[in-house]
């Protein structure tokens, strides 16, 4: 019983995870938190789950078709909603609104599409979904062969940042002017993030496709929980991410168990909280107290 | 964000137009239930009224605080429920159960606002966000309490004067309460709360530089939003007279926030504004009630990039360009000095600086500096860049934590205090960019540098209480008198954004002189002015040191050093290179190769 919880968590965590990694991308170099990633997520797992169901591609065109699409969607939004309003005021915190805005429109228009109803979206071969007993815990491939991808995906992004290309990333985020001093354009790194944070937020769609359903409904759940999951790690860290991921799925299927499943929500809330009380930056994350 | 309020005009005039609006608003709210016919008018502008008070709450804590809540109205509903339970199944009459549903969101609002006070303003939006969801969930979840979807029906009229109010009873009560929450909200931004408020919002350091506490401005911003809401919330529960989960959804909190921006946020009128507009087209929602959301996106995306100052913004926009609507200078009003008595002589400090170290990464930033400047004395800190000079001020003021080392204002150790706390114990700063409050006048931005001087407790400020005015009134007159005293008088009343650079500066040094400081930290405050700027900034600062405040300055420019200062240190990559008297220490070989260069020939021109 512990071993399922716990199992169940980590496989759950693991794509919380993963929203929070793709919000952490988006939010080292450019300092701002995209409130439609939710929807981006959710659009991942829509147009994957289409293309694969309804026009029979093999998964990793589905894959491939969501990752473009979602990145493109990314871009755009940065050119529209987000570059011209920092332009106007780097340090205003106007893009929260702007952002929201177009997470309206996106949900708003993917509900126009697809309609109200789930597609179900097959793991491509030779993983599955269906479950067997081993070592007294059910378990299906898909959720084994996700859980080791979140993992190499958070250390191949860590690594990045650790290369010279990496750092010159986050030399933008501690100060822009500097940067721009070195031949970094603040503007074009922005806009690539947004590429990059959008394709990585689609494919996180294609991956919780066949475990949650590729439905409307996504969008809100995933925003909260990816958020949780990157203030309780410290925002900006992946480690830290990918730990918090765990936390708040363990926290989630014991709240299930012991209390009810309509705890879930505010279990994890309330966790996060209590950590942001104690841990303003999070769990691994950076105090920042630069306000001069 | 602009705040009309807040331009130029005699204050009596400005009084006198409001009085004016405002009787014709309140005759008009007590007329409009008797005159139109219909019973469906009256229930829509009494909803109107209800949502129109959430938004001005709102409008307060994200216009003026900046931080935006998508969290509303979950807030509405706790004060919703809360209500109506008490009142359908505990029997309670309205106002307990008004007053209940208030201290719950009170709550509420708290407990959201709890980590916000540690961390960046965007979590704020997601919180209040998750927080919704939370609440719309429990709604459901606790259907012991809350009758889970069936919702709760028959929810009885409010009483009041021993009478059951009927629907115009209704009316007249939301629009009065409407009117009193309208009032309070503009007493407290005029107000000492209100600049620190805003410079909580546009310049953090600047607030805690002038004492604000970002804590408590923040708290009070968050609770009295919510008790708004709550109070909106029971208002909203005993006018439908039933209320289910279906009211309470993500999309009702959104519309709060598009109202809001649509208005004009941070302006008095915004969310009146916004709120009545949204209504006056019904017809148009009718026809796209199935996009609602679509278009909330496409409204709040177009304004933000368009009109970030929403309607108000653009209506105030367009009367300033009809050049009959602009107002003369000369309307500006004169402010009478300050008495003797108000200006107290502070009593200049010492500032005894041993050790100190910082480290940022593997950088050793300060290493073992120690200065020592006697009471009343002009001390200069300078050094090439990156030698730590800005550094050490931001240790000393408290915005930087030391790894080793004390600093002493006379016998009070610095190091390990807040800001804010620095600040109030009698340390004034500026910033080598000056942090002005773009959207303020000249003379609000100065004011706000007395914000610890004031006494008056919020209930006073909201209700303009005799002190509240009186120190209202003498922190003006300081503000002027200090403008006055940095040569800005002729600038009182434009916006401080529109002051060049170098004026900017001054009026930073007056604010912190309002906090009649008795150690006054100048970050370089010379760069950028010309000869004759220059000039009277080294005669004003000896006229700050003669009304009693030691002076210590960060600066380049070493005529200014050489012709003001008594003493200096030098810093070089963050040790004391050399100190002592001007002349002194800038002949000193080791200075003038390691780091002067090829200024030597100027700096032996400046000392005697």
């Amino acid at each position: 019983m512990l071993f399922q919880i716990l199992l169940n968590g980590i496989a759950a965590g693991s794509l919380y995870a993963l929203v929070a990694v793709g919000y952490n991308i988006l939010y080292r170099p450019t300092n701002v938190f995209n409130f439609a990633q939710g929807d981006f997520v959710m659009l991942g797992a829509m147009i994957g789950a289409s293309v694969a169901t309804l026009y029979g591609l093999p998964w990793y065109a589905a894959a491939a078709a969501s990752a473009l699409a979602v990145g493109i969607l990314g871009g755009i939004e940065q050119k529209i909603a987000v570059g011209p309003i920092l332009r106007r005021s780097t340090s205003s915190h106007a893009w929260i609104i702007s952002t929201l805005a177009v997470s309206l429109i996106l949900a708003n228009l993917v509900g126009l599409f697809w309609g109200p109803d789930p597609i179900r979206l097959q793991p491509p071969w030779p993983l599955s979904v269906r479950t067997f007993q081993a070592l007294g815990v059910r378990m299906s491939s898909y959720q084994i062969a996700l859980i080791a991808g979140t993992v190499a995906a958070v250390f191949l992004i860590e690594r990045f940042y650790r290369s010279r290309r990496g750092r010159a990333v986050l030399a933008v985020a501690e100060d822009r002017d500097a940067a721009l001093l070195r031949g970094i354009d603040p503007e074009r790194l922005s806009f690539w993030s947004f590429v990059l944070g959008g394709m990585f937020a689609g494919l996180t769609g294609v991956l919780a496709a066949p475990m949650l359903y590729a439905s409307v409904g996504l969008a809100p759940l995933v925003l909260i929980k990816g958020f949780e999951a990157a203030a309780i790690g410290g925002i900006g860290n992946n480690r830290g991410a990918l730990l918090a991921g765990y936390i708040l799925g363990i926290a989630e299927a014991f709240s299930a168990v012991v209390l009810s499943p309509g705890y879930q929500q505010a279990t994890t809330f309330g966790l996060m909280l209590l950590i942001l009380l104690v841990r303003p930056q999070g769990l691994l994350g950076q105090r920042e107290t630069r306000y001069v | 964000m602009s705040d009309p309020a807040s331009t130029a005009m005699k204050p009596g005039r400005i009084l006198r137009i409001e009085l004016c609006v405002g009787v014709a608003i309140v005759a008009a709210l007590a007329l409009f239930p008797i005159v139109i016919g219909s019973q469906y008018q009256l229930f829509i502008a009494t909803q109107v009224g209800v949502y129109l008070m959430v938004a001005i709450g709102l409008n307060f804590l994200t216009g003026y605080g900046g931080q935006a809540s998508i969290g509303h109205g979950a807030l509405m509903a706790i004060g919703a429920y809360t209500a109506a339970i008490l009142m359908v199944d505990h029997q309670w009459p309205f106002w307990p159960a008004a007053g209940a549903g208030m201290v719950l969101t009170a709550i509420g609002g708290a407990l959201m606002a709890l980590p916000a006070f540690r961390v960046s303003t965007w979590y704020f939006a997601l919180i209040t966000l998750g927080f919704a969801h939370v609440v719309s969930g429990m709604l459901i979840e606790w259907g012991g309490l809350t009758h889970s979807f069936d919702g709760i029906v028959s929810i009885p009229m409010p009483a009041a004067f021993g009478e059951t109010l009927g629907p115009r009873g209704l009316f007249w009560l939301v629009a009065g309460l409407n009117v009193v929450a309208f009032v309070l909200v503009r007493n407290l931004v005029r107000s000492r709360v209100g600049r620190g408020l805003i410079a909580v919002r546009d310049n953090p350091a600047a607030a805690m530089a002038s004492g604000v506490s970002l804590v408590g401005v923040k708290m009070l911003a968050f609770v009295f939003s919510a008790v708004l809401a709550g109070l909106a919330g029971a208002l909203f529960a005993v006018q439908k007279t039933v209320i289910t989960p279906d009211d309470f959804t993500a999309e009702f909190s959104i519309f709060f926030l598009v109202v809001v921006v649509l208005g004009g946020a941070g302006s008095l009128w915004g969310p009146v504004l916004g709120t009545i507009v949204f209504f006056v087209v019904p017809e148009f929602l009718e026809a796209l009630q199935g996009w609602r959301l679509l278009v909330y996106g496409i409204v709040l995306l177009a304004l933000m990039r368009f009109a970030p100052s929403g309607l108000v913004g653009a209506i105030t926009e367009m009367a300033r360009s009809v050049p009959a609507l602009r107002r003369p200078s000369s309307a500006a009003p004169e402010i009478a000095p300050p008495g003797t008595e108000e200006l107290p002589a502070s009593a200049p400090a010492s500032l005894r600086i041993e050790g100190l170290g910082k480290r940022f990464g593997g950088v050793a930033a300060l290493d073992g500096v120690s200065i020592a400047i006697p009471a009343g004395a002009v001390h200069a800190i300078v050094g090439p860049n990156g030698s730590g000079k800005t550094t050490l001020l931001n240790l000393v003021s408290g915005y930087y934590k030391a790894d080793a080392g004390s600093a002493m204002l006379d016998d009070l150790e610095l190091l390990g205090r807040s800001p804010v706390a620095i600040s109030r114990r009698g340390i004034g700063r500026t910033f080598q960019t000056p942090k002005m409050l773009p959207d303020l006048t000249v003379i609000e931005n100065v004011m706000l540098g007395g914000y610890a001087a004031e006494r008056a407790s919020v209930i006073e400020v909201a209700l303009r209480l005799p002190r509240s005015r009186r120190e209202a009134a003498r922190q003006r007159r300081q503000a002027a008198h200090y403008l006055r005293f940095v040569g800005l008088q002729d600038q009182l009343f434009i916006k401080a954004g529109e002051l060049p650079h170098g004026q900017q500066r001054l009026a930073e040094i007056a604010r912190a002189l309002v906090g009649n400081p008795r150690l006054l930290l100048l970050d370089e405050p010379a760069a950028g002015l010309s000869m004759d700027e220059l000039d009277r900034l080294g005669a004003l600062i000896k006229s700050i040191v003669a009304q009693g405040t030691t002076v210590a300055i960060v600066e380049h420019h070493l005529d200014l050093v050489g012709a003001i200062c008594e003493s200096v240190t030098v810093l070089d990559r963050g040790k004391v290179l050399a100190s002592g008297r001007p002349e002194q220490v800038f002949s000193d070989p080791a200075v003038l190769s390691a780091y002067m260069g090829s200024h030597a020939s100027v700096v032996g021109s400046a000392s005697p």
